[in-house]
């Protein structure tokens, strides 16, 4: 009996948060939209609902009844395969993060995550570089120039950022002694991590926008020079599989920084619910990608490089030494 | 030593990214300000200046005769030769014209015509919404002329509209005076 109810909450987890995610980047199009608007003295969406609310949802419908086309050089199995290449590990990684201690429901505590893993971060890490899978097999796969070329690009642009990537969260796992999420946010009550670790926010934070695509660094899809890079082929359904899982990359890169280096659900002065203070601080940080995206230009690719690999990769060493002499 | 300072003072600001702080200030203060979207036209209008030159009008004068002499001086003046006028003389023994044809596919609305006419009798006036499926429902004659919408008293503001698309697609305006559009538009 313990087991089935065990089990049948953890199905009703999961599926909570398949919703969740699949339906955020719905008025997250909405939101980014008015931003992009304001930032530029337009109004965005206005016609569609009250303030054009309901645009994300015309657009979907437009996305879903949108000609499914397959261009006839491609390679038909790879193509149908990579949309969903590139939106599974997003929500796979999910699984490892924790919204929260628990919450009591009928007198049960429920805990805010699917499962605790001694080696989350390790986990998201080798799940989100598998996400580069659907972005070469999708560029590869629809056989056009420009998508060969943007997929070229963002491989090589997601290997060389994770790499410091995962040098820069070393610094938060020294000083939690644990990789488990739960415990460095634990770790995290009295002082959050960006005090002790300013240079690991700032390699993290700018290589999580490199891996999320995002502007400055979204040499993938490049408009100006590639058409869309590794999507110009898709249409329909497909490319809004590859909307949906840009989304929650992004949503995954907020939610990294926030439990890293912003204390999770730890908040201060003001005593607001742990789960309303996660979601303040994940929505600041989407808030600064698309506030990013509308300011900055987008850098040239050898700058891209140069960036990752002599800019954020000493330093990300550097602060791995610096954290371990300050705190060994 | 200034010059050197200066120098140390931007190597500090770029460690400290002040320049992507200033454009991200930048944009963040325009994301505040005011946005300058006319929303045309479901739901507001531009009211043009009455300087403006939009479509012709024929005027009368105070006993409701149209003014026009038909002396052609506005078809000789016009660079693209677009009006027609063919006098005849009316009950009053007084010349006036039977065709005055404006073609406004053609016409650059130089308002040459309003300068070089004699009578004050023809004028560019408010209204700006004649698009047509076909150029020939572009000439206007004469009666046409004169039902015209004339000058604008004031203008330059932007006023509520509804989009009228029941028998003919048209833009109803309801206020006499919205607010300055001008006003709106961030400069810096
Ligand atoms: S505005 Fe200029 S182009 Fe138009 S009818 Fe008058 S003179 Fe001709
Ligand atoms: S509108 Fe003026 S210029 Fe033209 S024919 Fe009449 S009186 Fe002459």
């Amino acid at each position: 009996m313990e087991l089935v109810v065990a089990l049948g909450l953890i199905v009703f987890k999961v599926a909570l948060l398949i919703a969740i995610l699949l339906l955020l980047p719905l008025p997250l199009t909405w939101v980014e939209r008015k931003i992009a608007g304001h930032i530029q003295q337009r109004m965005g969406p206005m016609r569609v609902g009250w303030h054009g609310l309901l645009q994300p949802v015309a657009d979907g419908i437009k996305l879903l009844t949108k000609e499914d086309h397959i261009p006839t050089e491609a390679d038909r199995f790879l193509f149908k395969l990579a949309p969903i290449l590139a939106l599974a590990p997003p929500f796979v990684v999910f699984v490892a993060i924790p919204f929260g201690e628990s919450v009591s429901v009928l007198g049960n505590e429920i805990t805010l995550y699917v499962s605790n893993m001694n080696v989350a971060l390790l986990f998201v890490f080798a799940v989100i570089g598998l996400e580069v899978y659907g972005v070469i097999i999708g560029g590869w796969a629809a056989n056009s120039k420009y998508a060969v070329l943007g997929s070229l690009r963002t491989c090589a642009q997601m290997i060389s950022y994770e790499i410091p990537m995962g040098f820069a969260v070393i610094g938060v796992v020294m000083l939690a002694q644990s990789m488990s999420l739960l415990e460095i946010v634990r770790a995290q009550a009295d002082v959050w991590n960006i005090v002790y670790q300013p240079i690991g926010f700032f390699v993290f934070f700018v290589a999580g926008l490199a891996e999320a695509q995002r502007i400055p660094f979204d040499l993938a899809e490049a408009e100006g020079d590639l058409g869309a890079g590794f999507h110009t082929e898709y249409s329909g359904i497909r490319f809004a599989f590859f909307m949906v899982s840009e989304y929650v990359i992004m949503l995954l890169v907020s939610v990294l920084t926030v439990i890293l280096f912003f204390g999770g659900w730890n908040g201060v002065l003001i005593p607001l619910p742990p789960l309303l203070w996660f979601a303040l601080k994940v929505a600041f940080f989407v808030y600064l990608f698309m506030w990013f995206r509308f300011t900055f230009p987008r850098y040239r690719y050898d700058q891209l490089m140069a960036i990752g690999w002599k800019v954020l990769l000493p330093l990300s060493m550097a602060n791995i030494i610096i954290t371990g002499i300050a705190f060994s | 030593m200034s010059r050197a300072q200066d120098m140390i003072g931007t190597w500090i600001g770029w460690t400290f990214f002040a320049d992507l702080a200033k454009g991200l200030g930048l944009t963040f203060g325009y994301m505040f300000s005011k946005t300058v979207t006319m929303q045309y036209p479901d739901k507001e209008k531009w009211l043009p200046y009455s300087r403006y030159r939009g479509h012709h009008f024929l005027k009368r004068d105070e006993e409701g005769e149209i003014k026009c002499v038909a002396c052609e001086l506005c078809a000789r003046i016009c660079p693209c030769y677009c009006i027609e006028v063919v006098p005849y003389e009316d009950e009053k023994g007084n010349r006036r014209p039977i065709k005055f044809e404006i073609d406004t596919a053609r016409c650059l609305f130089c308002g040459l015509c309003e300068d070089a006419c004699p009578a004050d009798a023809i004028a560019l006036g408010q209204q700006y919404e004649f698009s047509s499926f076909s150029s020939r429902d572009l000439v206007i004659g004469r009666d046409d002329l004169l039902a015209k919408p004339g000058k604008a008293a004031t203008g330059g503001g932007v006023v509520a509209a509804r989009l009228n698309t029941e028998n003919d697609v048209l833009v109803e305006t309801n206020e006499p005076q919205g607010y300055n559009w001008w006003r709106n538009i961030r400069r810096r």
